[in-house]
């Protein structure tokens, strides 16, 4: 994994100049390097940084006066037709943007300004293509605003692709993954640069794999936003607005303020209108605890609902009880917490004061030492990966 | 290394510079039209929002490229030439002024220079930016140039290279060592710039 640092490579990587492998390989490498990610943040704020100035446009009085200093150029009687190499040394107008008080320089200036006029919507015509994402047909006849992709298309930012019953289509996130459409689906692309890749999910489903470090690659829905944590992912978003994401490897965030969830590998979450992202649980999980936990987060279950969750709840699902802590009031919190320890006793430094409290920094120690059981024992080589990646 | 091809001819470039070499006025004028707002924003940004002195640079490198464009040869070529005039350009002048205003040759940082660019113009243009444009004037030459040529030319790093007659590995070490120039000079505006997004 440590072939060798990246660091020459990461503005590089940052400006989407790489070629796909090797953008992978510095992608995989950024999981593994704490030093290089390190290097990788300072180089991505440099990138957002400079991007921030803006094209400026040059003044009109430019060409009046080359036109002049061209036509002088010309004139076998001008003292400036000399040898080209030094033409301009001569030619050089000693004052700066001179007004022009001669009726033939007003009338090369309204003609400069008409050139003008006329070469803006050259520019306009001929500008570059805003950012776009290649599109690939997989079935059917997916379509880009109100026309059908052959093959090949391109996304633009902005834009809305979309598939019907018998539709699919395959899009390439810029050099950093591949996110597939499936029927029925309607997808926008927001934003695309180097800090930051962004889709709109209207409703559908997507099948996003990405590789790079976490938080470039977005997506949108009615009810939440999912952050990539480094992952693979399935994000379903029905009619009524309402999502379920399904995590296939990594982690992914669902957030929607004030709520968060991580959802690793194995694990899914669902949101919706007004509520937001609900209890991210393991798909494994028993019936009992499924519907329970639905009926808590969505159906204002109450402490039936709650009661269930705790009962069935095994040391996996830890993932689940430590989400619930900040989002119950405190008399569930306490039952909450002591499920919770039960199962897994907190680390040296937790108190249970601390935690009814809703302390982050024990949270957050809770939640690392938990880490471990929710990266299941089916899993032992992706549990050494992220803990020698993030810990 | 695989950095890819980036576009950095506008479409038509090969007819217009041929038109050019036969003497025709008009296209001159596309030319200049096509070309004219990069450079000069190069320019700018080069001597920190300077707009006399970008205009003039501007002016320069139009002028060398018009009065020596017969005898330039290589239309796939146009673009590099372009960009090193441009480079030469302001290169130039810098020495120039620093003679003329008798700087202290030993720093190779330019001081900025807000000549005609009041604090009003350029914070309407926003905080960040201005602020980012001091930064960046205040860079070595060297690394201010690469960064201009990237983000104004949108250059790939083989075109950079050979514009400013280094390597690609040169080019990449100077937009990396730029890029952590800036971010360190303005990690406080980190969360300005997030906000912003």
């Amino acid at each position: 994994m440590f072939r060798r640092h990246v660091i020459t490579e990461l503005a590089a990587y940052c400006q989407d100049e790489l070629a796909p492998p090797a953008a992978r390989r510095v992608a995989e490498h950024l999981l593994a390097c704490a030093r290089c990610r390190a290097e990788y943040e300072q180089i991505k704020l440099g990138v957002a940084l400079a991007r921030t100035l803006p094209m400026q446009q040059a003044p009109d009085t430019i060409w009046p006066q080359l036109e002049a200093a061209l036509t002088a150029a010309a004139s076998p009687d001008a003292p400036a037709a000399v040898a080209p190499k030094h033409a301009h040394a001569e030619l050089r107008p000693r004052r700066r943007f001179a007004l022009f008080a001669t009726w033939p320089r007003a009338a090369a200036v309204t003609f400069a300004a008409l050139a003008c006029a006329a070469f803006l919507g050259g520019w306009l015509y001929l500008r570059p293509p805003a950012p776009a994402w290649d599109v690939a047909r997989v079935t059917g006849t997916p379509r880009i605003g109100a026309e059908r992709i052959g093959e090949r298309g391109r996304l633009a930012v902005g834009e809305w692709l979309e598939t019907d019953a018998h539709s699919r289509a395959q899009l390439s996130v810029a050099r950093i993954g591949q996110v597939e459409v499936e029927p029925e689906t309607r997808v926008r692309l927001v934003t695309t640069r180097a800090t930051e890749h962004r889709l709109e999910l209207a409703r559908g489903t997507l099948h996003a794999r990405i590789y790079a470090p976490p938080r470039l690659f977005f997506v949108d829905t009615p009810s939440a936003v999912a952050a990539d944590l480094g992952c693979a992912y399935t994000l379903e978003v029905d009619d009524a607005g309402r999502s379920l994401l399904h995590v296939t490897s990594g982690w992914v965030a669902l957030e929607r303020a004030p709520r968060e969830s991580y959802v690793p590998a194995g694990a899914a979450c669902a949101t919706a209108p007004g509520t937001g992202p609900g209890t991210p649980y393991f798909e494994d999980a028993s019936d009992n605890f499924l519907n329970a936990l639905d009926a808590f987060d969505f159906k204002q279950g109450g402490d039936d609902a709650l009661n269930t969750v705790l009962a069935e709840a095994r040391v996996r699902d830890t993932l689940t009880l430590w989400h619930l802590l900040p989002r119950v009031d405190a008399a569930r919190r306490a039952r909450v917490y002591e499920r919770l320890a039960q199962l897994t006793p907190p680390p040296a430094g937790v108190t249970r004061a601390g935690v009814l409290q809703l302390d982050d920094d024990m949270l957050a120690r809770w939640k690392d030492d938990l880490q471990d059981k929710w990266l299941h024992e089916s899993f032992p080589a992706a549990r050494k990966v992220w803990r020698r990646l993030w810990q | 290394m695989e950095p890819q091809v980036a576009m950095s001819d506008p479409v038509g470039d090969e007819d217009v510079v041929a038109a050019c070499q036969r003497g025709d006025r008009e296209a001159f004028r596309r030319l200049f039209e096509l070309h004219k707002d990069r450079v000069y924003t190069v320019a700018l940004y080069f001597f920190g929002g300077d707009e006399a002195l970008a205009a003039d640079v501007t002016q320069q490198v139009f002028l060398k490229l018009f009065t020596r464009i017969a005898q330039f040869r290589s239309e796939a070529e146009f673009a590099t030439w372009l960009h090193r005039l441009t480079v030469n350009a302001c290169v130039d002048e810098r020495r120039k002024q620093r003679r003329l205003t008798q700087l202290d040759d030993a720093d190779d940082a330019l001081p900025f220079l807000p000549v005609s660019a009041s604090h009003e113009r350029r914070y309407a243009r926003g905080e960040v930016a201005a602020r980012v444009q001091a930064a960046v004037a205040e860079l070595k030459p060297k690394l201010r140039v690469v960064v201009l040529l990237k983000y104004f030319e949108g250059l790939s790093y083989e075109e950079m290279a050979r514009a400013l007659g280094c390597s690609k590995g040169t080019v990449a070490s100077r937009l990396n060592r730029g890029h952590k120039a800036l971010a360190h000079r303005l990690a406080h505006l980190r969360a300005a710039l997030l906000q912003g997004d």
